[in-house]
């Protein structure tokens, strides 16, 4: 059997279902690629944004003004500069346990980051290695793999990952985890399609009657190959394990205070929505911005990588 | 058709099986179920008469075929919390996770297809950049923190919605829009990209050399043949959405499914949170199923994969 | 597909068809319909099984006790009962009041009160907080129109708790429906009568018509009340500010202070009974080798919090820092020569230093409420170094992980029922019973004494010495009394009383 094409390309809800599948065979000249990146716009402003993000995350305890972690509970909830009773000492102002915000968002950048790229990457490997085999090996194999698929997809992802972080304890590691084994499907239906493109080209066949192991195939001939799809599925799947860690943390069962995580930010400013909305705001615009960084290089990235993918 | 139809029955059934050891194991995972049922205050012996009560002692295949028998009858026990069944506790609640999806879906649908239709009528132009700037941004909005706004706007400042609670089809509106703005996009997307295909195949040129009304051409001719994959997608986004529908519910206060999965969590009422995965993912077993076998009825193509 | 799967489908249509035309909630004084919201509900209405404070509100607004204790002065008056005398230390005789009807129209009687207590004493009913009835040993009818209750010991707080925690229940219609029965549809003597439990969700009620007349509390004004779980806090308060709720409560200070400037809306700080504290898992069963076992380490602990601080920027209002594990008002509840811990975070990484952990150690906190208190607690214990992993839970679930010994540290707060005596609270914590972390003999040696002592002057120091040695042994370190913010419609009248009971059957509209 294979997978309904349908559910396939529209693994996650909260995503694009446009997800590349029509691949060129032979990868496009850097210097192609590179001039194509520089002209498209929606690539160069997510790239922009999401670098000074990293930036700014990387370089956190070299600016970060004061300790994320000091609370002082006299000062709490000072307004940002910008505002009547706003001070230079806290340019973001203080959280409802005087800690200063914007110390707290540097460091929650990393905590965003450090989330979205290592769910990415769990899930990334869970995802190809599964994808390859199917579209590889065709066969009992597919069949297998897509059937772990579809199963997967069967289960609702927000309830399971609350349930399992309820069970194990809410922590960076767990929600790590927990996300990097529930977000693998895009990235193995998506391996699965080019693998199976792939596998009856010529340079592939050739391989084979060289003489080349199905492993060095696997790692030489194919997975170069779908390199530049799987980065975009990993874009894609960062914004949304970064997404959904704010939703935990919102639900009271994703990383645990006092880690300043984005998300984590957003859930506790929540409770100062109504009459001092900038507690909300600040962490909720650095989370929208950095979302819409990673989603519009990701989408540029394909646009650029595989022209003739978007109509 | 038929053989298509056995295979993929056969593979939902296979998924529903997997999905219940699933659910049966995350119930086992919480903890020991005898104290649980038996509650803080029960002493040794009553936790061992319990044991032997519910069949706890029994090995872990005999309790998963038995449980798997009353699931199947929609017996999911009792609820640890209150001192209910918990079928009656999911059949008070799953109405109103229903009515919210389709009410969610209804409005991604209206505002979706046309959005997708017009980007790809006027495609490359301002407005097809829009919808999908419209998209991009909604992707990036954690939807407690978009719920919370259109509470602020809508009901603290016009007061035109209710802020809480389902009393009536106006409690719906925003969960609504807040549920249904996170599967527009795909909606969105999938539509436009249908229409480009259409718009650019042979027989719609054949129309157009024919001089039919542009109008006419796009909703006859395209759009009835670019909103089929539509169809699918719509069956599998209600799925999400149901079990997506947590967040939203936890904002709305809207007492669905999703609270009271969340709720439970909280509670550390097992049986509660298991039934609802299990029926959650049997919907969405079912509602793909019928996707399919739509799809393959409509496009012959499908079948043969 | 079984017929009974499939009447079960017809019933979800069904439902299904009514939400949709169902009918708006009504709420506030045009509908003569108090609508209250609070963020969870008990796990059962009956009030003897459970503990959350939904609970006791639903329990003194729909059943009548034994007896009243007057608020303005503190004496107590007869309810139900019209008089009692104590035939000995251990002996109770009552008189109940004739002419008092249940709300299924059954008539109260004595054989009703001997039911009630004889029931929630057997094992088998699993009472949820045991000492409010574990000092009866039995009770018997001994005339038409009167009992007697046995004690266990001399327990000379027993007028306290006949007039709180221990409700009267219709022993027929109990006997008849059973526990499960009786929580979906209650039945007792108060001012309102229980008409719909929803579960998770809320509980309707209304006037009870033929309430008895001369009843201290009086007839309800208000003809009916609706209680709504509204989980999340902004819900509550953007309910109230458009007129979907007319009460709430526990509104942090922040928004209290803005809400004060609202329009049509009534804020009211009071101070209440709650006493919030950290309870130490000292035995170590909650993790192998725990730190929480030395004294230096607990005494550590207290220093690192700077809870003056808490309770002047975060908790406000008319909170006060407590230094004695009680309510001060409460009846034996004194801190005087009881060890005081002032904010001190080089006192506390010094001992830590000794106790061996210079370095510090992660443990996990468990808390139901108020999670910024327990955050706050939280940053400070991390400023010396102390990891704390915050699991947040719902009350009954995390009272229940604490009795099973899962938690190290627990974020606890107590109402003590609202009993003004000192039994009511370090009785659940230190006697010895499941909720009793520390099981320290000298501790529940003292309790005990003062629980059975008919010597008020002997309760006293009985008390005070256990407070002592809790205090000093750093078995719990009690934070500070609750303030609690009510904000309500301006269209009613509401005044709050430190027992933290709304008296909604004493509120009326303007």
């Amino acid at each position: 059997m294979s997978l309904p094409p349908d559910t396939a390309a529209l693994a996650a809800p909260a995503l694009p279902p446009e997800t590349p599948v029509a691949l060129a065979p032979v990868p496009s000249p850097t210097r192609l690629i590179l001039r194509r990146g520089l002209r498209h716009s929606g690539f160069l402003i997510g790239a922009g944004i999401l670098g000074l993000i990293v930036l700014a995350a990387l370089a956190a305890p070299l600016i970060a003004p004061h300790d994320p972690y000091a609370q002082d509970v006299s000062r709490r909830l000072i307004p940002p500069v910008w505002q009547a009773k706003g001070t230079w000492d806290h340019v973001l102002g203080t959280d409802k346990l005087g800690r200063d915000y914007l110390s707290r968002l540097l460091y929650g950048g990393q905590i965003s980051l450090l989330i979205g790229l290592s769910a990415a990457l769990i899930s990334g490997l869970i995802g190809t290695t599964l994808g390859l085999c199917a579209g590889y090996f065709g066969g009992w194999v597919d069949s297998v793999v897509s059937y772990i698929v579809t199963t997967r997809l069967a289960m609702p992802v927000v309830l399971v990952a609350l349930a399992m972080a309820a069970l194990v304890g809410g922590s960076l590691k767990v929600v790590v985890l927990v996300l990097g084994f529930l977000l693998w499907d895009r990235f193995a239906v998506v391996t699965r399609a080019a693998t199976q493109q792939i596998r009856n080209q010529d340079f592939v066949s050739a391989a084979r009657a060289a003489g080349l192991t199905d492993l060095r195939i696997i790692g030489q001939e194919i997975l170069p190959n779908i390199m530049n799809a799987l980065i975009v599925v990993a874009t894609l799947e960062m914004a949304h394990a970064i997404l959904l860690e704010a939703a935990l943390s919102f639900l009271g069962l994703g990383v645990q205070p006092p880690l300043p995580s984005w998300g984590l930010m957003i859930a506790e400013g929540k409770q100062y929505m109504f009459f001092q909305p900038w507690v909300i705001t600040i962490p909720g615009v650095a989370l929208l911005l950095l979302v819409l960084a990673i989603n519009l290089l990701g989408d540029g990235l394909r646009d650029i990588t595989a022209p003739e993918a978007r109509h | 058709m038929l053989a298509f139809t056995v295979r993929r029955v056969l593979v939902a059934l296979a998924v529903a099986v997997t999905v219940s050891v699933a659910s049966f194991l995350l119930l086992h995972l919480s903890g020991d179920l005898a104290t649980a049922i038996a509650g803080p205050e029960a002493t040794g012996p009553q936790i061992a008469q319990i044991r032997q009560d519910y069949g706890l002692d029994q090995p872990l295949l005999t309790q998963f075929l038995t449980w798997g028998w009353r699931a199947l009858h929609l017996d999911f026990g009792n609820s640890f919390y209150f001192r209910e069944r918990v079928i009656d506790l999911l059949a008070a609640r799953l109405p109103i996770t229903l009515y919210l999806g389709f009410i969610a879906l209804a409005v991604a649908l209206f505002v979706a297809i046309p959005l997708g239709v017009i980007a790809a009528v006027k495609r490359d132009t301002w407005i097809d950049r829009t919808a999908l700037a419209v998209s991009v941004l909604g992707q990036a909005m954690p939807s407690f923190w978009f719920g919370l706004t259109l509470i602020l706007i809508f009901s603290v400042n016009l007061r035109w919605l209710p802020v809480s609670g389902n009393a009536t089809w106006k409690n719906f509106v925003l969960p609504a829009v807040a549920l249904g703005y996170y599967a527009m996009p795909a909606v969105m997307r999938l539509t436009r990209n249908g229409m480009l295909e259409v718009l650019a195949s042979d027989y719609v040129r054949t129309a157009r050399a024919k001089g039919l009304p542009p109008r006419k051409i796009l909703v006859r001719h395209a759009l009835r043949n670019a909103v089929i994959p539509v169809i699918a997608l719509a069956a599998v986004q209600f799925g999400f959405m149901l079990g997506g529908s947590i967040v939203i519910e936890a904002v709305f206060s809207l007492q669905g499914l999703g609270q009271l999965a969340w709720e439970s969590i909280a509670r550390n009422d097992f049986p509660v949170v298991q039934a609802i995965v299990l029926v959650l993912a049997m919907i969405y077993i079912g509602l793909t199923l019928a996707a399919d076998l739509l799809n393959a009825f409509l496009d012959p193509r499908l079948r043969q994969s | 597909m079984p017929l009974r799967s499939l009447t079960r489908a017809a019933a979800l249509a069904a439902s299904l068809a009514t939400l949709i035309a169902a009918h708006p909630a009504l709420a506030g004084k045009a509908d003569d319909t108090l609508v209250y919201a609070s963020d969870s509900e008990p796990e059962n209405v009956s009030p003897y099984h459970n503990s959350a404070r939904e609970g006791v509100i639903l329990a003194r607004n729909c059943w009548d006790t034994l007896l009243w204790r007057d608020p303005e002065d503190g004496t107590y008056k007869p309810m139900l009962a019209t008089a009692w005398t104590w035939a000995d230390d251990t002996t109770l005789d009552l008189t109940i009041r004739e002419g008092v009807v249940f709300h299924n129209g059954d008539p109260l009687g004595p054989e009703d009160v001997a039911f009630t207590f004889n029931y929630v004493l057997t094992p088998e009913a699993r009472t949820v907080t045991r000492q409010n009835v574990d000092w009866m040993k039995s009770v018997e009818v001994t005339g038409p129109h009167t009992v007697r209750i046995h004690l266990k010991a001399p327990f000379p707080a027993a007028l306290e708790y006949l007039a709180g925690p221990t409700p009267i229940f219709p022993a027929a219609y109990f006997k008849k429906v059973g526990l499960d029965g009786f929580a979906k549809a209650p039945v007792g003597s108060g001012p309102y009568r229980i008409t719909k439990v929803d579960s998770g969700r809320g509980v309707s009620m209304e006037r009870f018509d033929t309430y008895w007349a001369g009843s201290p509390l009086g007839k309800p004004k208000i003809g009916k009340l609706q209680f709504r779980v509204i989980p999340d806090g902004e819900s509550r308060m953007a309910e109230l500010m458009t007129g979907g709720v007319d009460w709430i409560w526990r509104v942090p200070s922040d928004q209290a202070e803005q809400l004060r400037a609202a329009p049509n809306i009534t804020v009211l700080n009071s101070e209440t009974m709650r006493v919030g504290f950290l309870q130490f898992d000292t035995l170590g069963r909650a993790k192998e080798n725990s730190p929480l076992k030395d004294v230096r380490v607990r005494q550590a602990i207290s220093y690192a919090i700077d809870r003056k601080a808490m309770v002047d920027n975060l908790v406000r209002g008319a909170s006060r820092v407590m230094n004695a594990l009680c309510f001060v008002d409460q009846f034996g509840c004194t801190d005087q020569g009881v060890m005081r811990y002032p904010y001190d975070p080089a006192k506390a990484k010094a001992l830590l230093k000794d106790a061996g952990y210079g370095n510090g150690f992660e443990i996990d906190l468990g808390a139901y409420r108020e999670r910024d208190y327990a955050e706050a607690v939280i940053g400070y214990l991390g400023a010396v170094g102390i990891k704390a992993r915050l699991n947040y839970l719902r009350y009954a679930a995390f009272r229940d992980s604490l009795r099973a010994g899962k938690v190290s540290i627990g974020y606890q707060t107590w109402g003590s029922f609202s009993v003004l005596d000192v039994s009511a609270f370090d009785g659940v914590y230190f006697r010895g019973g499941e909720e009793d972390l520390t099981k320290d003999p000298q501790v529940i040696a003292d309790l005990q004494e003062g629980d059975g002592s008919t010597d008020p002057e002997t309760r006293k120091a009985a008390y005070a010495k256990a407070l002592q040695r809790i205090a000093a042994q750093a078995y719990a370190l009690p934070m500070f009394s609750y303030s609690t913010n009510y904000a309500f419609t301006s269209d009613l009248n509401f005044t709050a009383q430190p027992d933290e009971v709304p008296r909604f059957y004493a509120a009326s509209w303007k």
